[in-house]
């Protein structure tokens, strides 16, 4: 304060003016104190985080999806970095030439992200909006060109209520990334097309599984995603200055499946050729380990393109809807289609096992000792249990057989009286023990879960007329899972396996997390008499109704099942074959399922011959040996020696000794080159062609057609055209037509190459009434499952 | 309080030899340096933070980050040589300038009401070329202040006595007037006080011009308690308690004002009610104003004067000072703001002179309150009314009569006893 001896004003003036500077100072300057400590430091917190919730961008970054891969580490499913295309239609709206710069994105950026031109506007058209997307998931290649198009110049003429610009308009030069921005996006890769698309499943928008594994294993293959939190002006554009706080995303862990890739490509061309033979709506099929459990393939036919989900992938059924007139209708059966090319109907469709289930009916009954390889039935065409008549499919009957020949000859009234001496508890134990009750609990979503009262009988309401349709596999539904690893039990020594289809899960450094172990749900039958079935299963195959699974050396044990949709309102048929090789110490079990074949329909038919063919070629691929009979060897022929570098005529004597056929081409004194070559084995016979000047390549033959002939035939008609012939089949049966050949008619292949001919047998395979070489209803008035 | 006054000093008397012509027109002596140090140190200060907060700004509407310091940068340099050269103004020019300063003010008040720019409502510019896109605008209300605080200094000098015993000097009464008349020599200069200030603010208020208006009748209000000691303190002190109480009701009761100065009650009240317009500033200076917590975000990174705080250049510049210097930072400039009143007191205080002395008292009075009016409006203690921070805000004829200001303040403390100890 003042001197107040050096006091110069009066004093009335210095008090007053003393008055006001305390009050200004107190007053005036306080309330604007108060004020910063009100705001700054009581509040300050409270308005910090409100000025944070519009200052912040919050911007997720998505982890890395984790990949499926295949047993051998082939990918299955991967993901790559893509980006999002989006626009501002707010401030587009602002824009005075709107329709020129809209015209713009119709007219190039639209065709660059593959949309339509009506899209962009329909986007657009959300004026109030900042943030419309456009496209999602684009690739690396197609963001240049879109970048590209973002960067070309642009003049922004905006109508503003701007009081700076008193015509209401503001000019400024930019480019089109004031309206087209580009966030980061992944996109989701299936290397290998659709194959076991079923499996995978696909993702859908935001990177989330919508089904198979990527929808079960969602959790673990999407990993945390991260976030980067920037700060941005008001107008939402990014500050330049450094602001952003980066929390890394944790990629997700990875898949090893199971599933062997060639395994599964043969199931797939095996089920799509078996689909077209058969005239059906679909095939299904499973290869599974038997010992583990695990599944080697899985597929359904017709499947989809994972990356293109929401395309029919069925070429014919595509071309059927898209000729519907009218346009719901069309629209509805689309969708119906999407959503059913989307089911994995190995684990989905649901239908009588049939026949296949005797199998089940004969474990229960050789475990429970109620019968024994010497127990004699004598089939008369029909059985009467209660007051109904159940038939056989063979009109007249088969007479009498012995246990063996009961399985082989898939006989319905021998099958329904060792049902009936079993009883509804015992038969029911096994039911429940082969897990018919309940689902086989894989590692993939919708799997059937069988409901008593609807889809299978309760123990209680099981009479004796609903046991006997029940023992020969009707009057209840089962998924072909449920059936695949039932039969599998039977492989396995009567150990029921859990079926999976993740072997292990790595985590992103590729060091494994979580291995699966096989589990074994229960011993249902005792090694001994899985045996005992083994041998008789192998019987169906060597002679009985599943003649046309039989695959030379590989000792095929399996069982023909024919029987009729319950659930589906139309009816229809579903033909399968179960079986697993070698019959005596089985690795491998597989079941075909065709689902409304037309024509003809019993699994012998149309299931068992792809079903040879996969087994043929898992079994090789499995490097499985062989072990062919005396007989079989001799079929099969000899294999052709190695000729090469040797003088003409010491090779061509040595091989007519052996049996072959020779034909020499070119001048030249030692043998260049061989066809077939070395160690292929051709028929006794073969022709051997010894080439001594490098000309193979110009002698071509063209393969004629093989098929739907006898065996006898196609061996003449291929060796008239210059070609050595491979048959296989089961020739212990009459009747033998080829019906498949490895390499088409009319393709060109070097004279005396070798063509594979598959060969069938439509007699005796027969094991249902319908549309075989027998006739009349199989079962009067089969028992109907109960309603409750 | 009637009695009558006790002369301690009086205006000059008249020199009785004519001075030579440059003492009569400059001053002497040395200047108050710690005042001078003040305001260099606000004026630095100010422009440093007034870029801070306006480049974003002014790289988004004028393409040019430094469009707005540049301008600033240079009526600030003016500015300083303005202050520098009206340091040296000896005070009997100023009171020269006293009469023919009020007369152009009141001139120009009522030429803008009828010649204006049209930015909207407002009637407070006078365009300097054409109308709608002026050269150079001049506010009439800033000139006016300044023209009171000059003529008020005048006044209260030279009818510092008791107009009634001056007038019985004069010869005006003979002791026994009538009462009205006594009445009338004693107030005479007391009610042309209040009618110049009552005119001008009512011109003022014409113009649309609250903010001016509300400084305005401060200063002169002020002046008059502190100038004219006629009027008994009690008188005040009613005064004032009416004022608040009136104040307290308003804001109560803010149903009892007309709907559209109710709605800014409420809108003051409560600023997240009305995020738009007036609201919507005050809102977002309240965030930028509480992001700054204890020490601020650091020099240059505010993030509200990203478009979010409307024109952060101008009246709520001290919001983002806030923001990134925090409440040390920001209570630093109040002690500044303070040491500068302080220090305006002091000099005035030890003026010989009763014209200086007033005269520093109005221009020191009229920076303290438009810096506490600010802070109190960014900070929503008080209303948004549109008062620039002295030295911070921009505006180049602001700032230059700023510095001309704190000139006359320079050339007061020449003859200022405290520096000549």
């Amino acid at each position: 304060m003042a001197q107040r001896g050096k006091q110069t004003t009066s004093d009335r003036l210095f008090r007053r003016a003393m008055i006001v500077l305390f009050t200004l100072i107190f007053a005036g300057f306080g309330a604007g104190a108060y004020g910063l400590v009100s705001v700054q430091l009581i509040n300050g917190a409270e308005y910090n985080a409100k000025a944070k919730e519009s200052q912040l961008r919050d911007t997720e970054l998505a982890a890395r999806r984790g990949t499926i891969y295949d047993i051998n580490g082939a990918a299955l499913a991967q993901s790559a970095s893509a980006s999002k295309v989006y626009i501002n239609p707010n401030s587009l709206d602002k824009a005075v030439n709107k329709a020129e710069i809209l015209d713009a994105l119709c007219g190039e950026l639209a065709p660059i992200l593959g949309i339509t031109a009506e899209k962009v506007r329909r986007q657009a058209g959300y004026v109030k909006n900042n943030y419309m997307a456009l496209q999602g998931q684009v690739d690396i290649g197609a963001m240049e060109k879109v970048n590209a198009f973002r960067s070309q110049e642009l003049i922004v003429q905006e109508r503003t209520d701007d009081p700076d610009y008193p015509d209401g308009i503001k000019t400024t030069k930019a480019t089109y990334k004031y309206y087209v921005g580009v966030q980061p996006d992944i996109i989701r890769f299936y290397p290998l097309g659709n194959l076991a698309a079923n499996v995978l499943g696909f993702t859908g928008a935001e990177d989330i599984g919508r089904a198979g594994l990527e929808l079960f294993y969602n959790r673990t293959l999407t990993g945390t995603p991260g976030r980067i939190v920037s700060a941005k002006n008001a107008a939402d554009a990014d500050l330049p200055i450094d602001y952003e706080s980066i929390y890394d995303p944790v990629p997700g862990h990875s898949l090893v499946l199971t599933i062997d890739e060639v395994v599964q490509r043969y199931l797939e061309r095996a089920l799509e050729q078996a689909k077209i033979d058969a005239k059906a709506k679909a095939a299904y099929g499973i290869v599974m380990d038997v010992k583990t459990g695990a599944v080697l393939g899985m597929a359904c036919a017709p499947n989809y393109d994972p990356a293109n989900y929401q395309q029919i992938h069925d070429k014919e059924l595509r071309a059927r809807i898209a000729s519907i007139a009218d346009e719901e209708e069309r629209e509805k059966a689309f969708n119906n289609a999407m959503m059913a090319q989307w089911r994995n109907g190995t684990l989905e469709l649901t239908y009588e096992p049939g026949s296949v289930f005797k199998t089940i009916t004969f474990s229960a009954a050789l475990e429970e000792g109620i019968v024994d390889q010497d127990t004699h039935f004598s089939c008369g065409g029909s059985i009467r249990i209660a007051n109904r008549t159940m038939r056989c499919h063979k009109q007249g009957g088969h007479g009498p057989q012995v246990l063996a020949e009961g399985l082989m000859n898939s006989c319905n009234p021998f099958t329904i009286w060792i049902g009936q001496q079993l009883g509804v508890e015992k038969f029911y134990k096994y039911f429940e023990g082969f897990g018919f009750t309940e689902p086989t609990g894989i590692d993939l979503p919708g799997e059937y879960s069988p409901r008593k009262g609807v889809n299978i009988h309760a123990q209680e309401n099981m009479g004796i007329v609903e046991l006997a349709s029940c023992s020969f596999g009707q009057s209840f539904e089962a998924s072909p899972i449920q059936i695949i690893t039932a039969v599998s039990a039977i492989a396995n020594g009567g150990r029921l396996m859990r079926p999976y289809i993740v072997e292990r899960e790595l985590n992103e450094d590729g060091q494994v997390v979580r291995q699966t172990q096989p589990v074994v749900r229960r011993q249902v039958i005792s090694e001994n008499t899985a045996r005992q079935i083994r041998v008789m299963m192998e019987g169906v195959v060597v002679s009985g109704t599943g003649k046309n699974g039989y695959v030379a050396g590989a000792h095929v044990a399996g069982k023909t099942g024919t029987s009729q949709k319950l659930s589906d309102p139309e009816g229809g048929y579903v033909a399968s074959f179960c079986a697993f090789a070698p019959a005596d110490n089985p690795e491998v079990a597989l079941l075909i399922a065709i689902d409304d074949p037309q024509g003809m329909i019993n699994g012998g038919q149309i299931a068992a011959p792809p079903a040879a063919q996969i087994m043929e070629n898992v079994l090789a691929h499995k490097n499985i040996e062989m072990r062919y009979t005396e007989k079989e060897q001799e079929e099969l022929g000899g294999s052709t020696p190695d000729m090469s570098r040797r003088p003409v005529g010491e090779a061509k004597s040595y091989l007519e000794q052996a049996g072959f056929r020779v034909q020499v081409i070119g001048e030249g004194a030692g043998v260049l080159h061989q066809i077939p070559e070395p160690g292929q084995s051709i028929a006794k016979g073969g022709l051997v062609i010894l080439y001594t000047d490098g000309s193979e390549s110009n002698h071509t033959v063209t393969v004629p057609k093989l098929t739907g002939m006898s065996i006898n035939q196609a061996s003449r008609e291929a060796a008239a055209a210059g070609l050595n012939v491979k048959l296989t089949g089961n020739f212990d049966s009459n009747g033998l037509i080829t019906y498949r050949q490895s390499i088409p008619a009319g393709s060109r292949v070097p004279l005396g190459s070798t063509v594979t001919v598959h060969f069938v047998s439509n007699i005796g395979v027969i094991d249902s009434a319908e549309g075989g070489d027998t006739a009349g209803d199989a079962v009067e008035e089969a028992a109907e499952p109960a309603e409750d | 309080m009637a009695r009558d006054e006790t002369l301690e000093w009086g205006a000059p008397r008249r020199p009785e030899k004519k001075q030579p012509l440059a003492q009569r027109l400059f001053a002497y002596g040395g200047f108050d340096f710690p005042f001078m140090l003040i305001v260099t140190v606000l004026l630095c200060v100010g422009l440093v933070m007034m870029f801070s907060a306006s480049y974003v700004n002014a790289l988004k509407h004028e393409n040019d980050a430094y469009y707005y310091i540049k301008r600033q940068g240079i009526f600030a340099v003016l500015g300083l040589v303005t202050m520098l050269g009206l340091s040296k103004v000896n005070l009997n020019v100023l009171r020269g300038l006293a009469i023919p300063a009020i007369l152009v003010a009141f001139a120009l008040l009522a030429a803008v009401l009828f010649y204006h720019t049209n930015f909207g409502e407002f009637r407070r510019w006078l365009p300097i070329g054409s109308r709608a896109n002026p050269i150079l605008t001049l506010q009439p209300s800033e000139l006016a202040k300044m023209a009171l605080i000059l003529f008020f200094a005048y006044a209260m000098e030279k009818f510092q006595r008791p107009s009634y015993a001056l007038s019985r000097d004069a010869g005006l009464i003979s002791g026994r007037g009538t009462r009205i008349r006594r009445f009338a020599l004693r107030w005479w200069s007391t009610g042309l006080y209040m009618a110049v200030l009552l005119a001008m603010v009512a011109l003022i208020y014409l113009e649309n011009h609250i903010s001016g208006m509300v400084i305005t009748l401060g200063i002169g209000a002020l002046m008059i308690f502190i100038g004219e000691q006629r009027i008994p303190l009690w008188i005040y002190v009613a005064l004032v308690g009416a004022g608040v109480l009136v104040v307290m009701t308003v804001l109560k009761n803010p149903s009892i004002l007309p709907e559209h100065a109710a709605a800014r009650i409420e809108s003051f009240k409560d600023p997240m009610s009305d995020l738009q317009g007036a609201g919507w500033q005050t809102y977002q200076s309240l965030l930028a104003v509480g992001s700054g917590g204890w020490f601020g975000q650091g020099w240059g990174k505010s993030i509200q004067k990203h478009l979010y705080l409307p024109e952060p250049q101008n009246d709520f510049v001290f919001a983002i000072v806030c923001e990134e210097l925090g409440f040390v930072g920001a209570f630093v400039i109040l002690l500044l703001f303070i040491a500068l009143v302080w220090r305006g007191f002091m000099i005035a205080l030890h003026t010989k002179e009763r014209f200086g002395s007033l005269l520093v008292i109005g221009i020191v009075l009229q920076v303290g309150l438009q810096t506490a009016l600010n802070i109190g409006v960014v900070t929503a203690v008080l209303p948004n009314t549109g008062i620039p921070l002295p030295f911070f805000s921009y505006g180049g004829t602001a700032l230059l009569m700023l510095m001309a200001e704190m000139g006359i303040v320079l050339a007061v403390s020449r003859v200022s006893r405290e520096i000549k100890r």
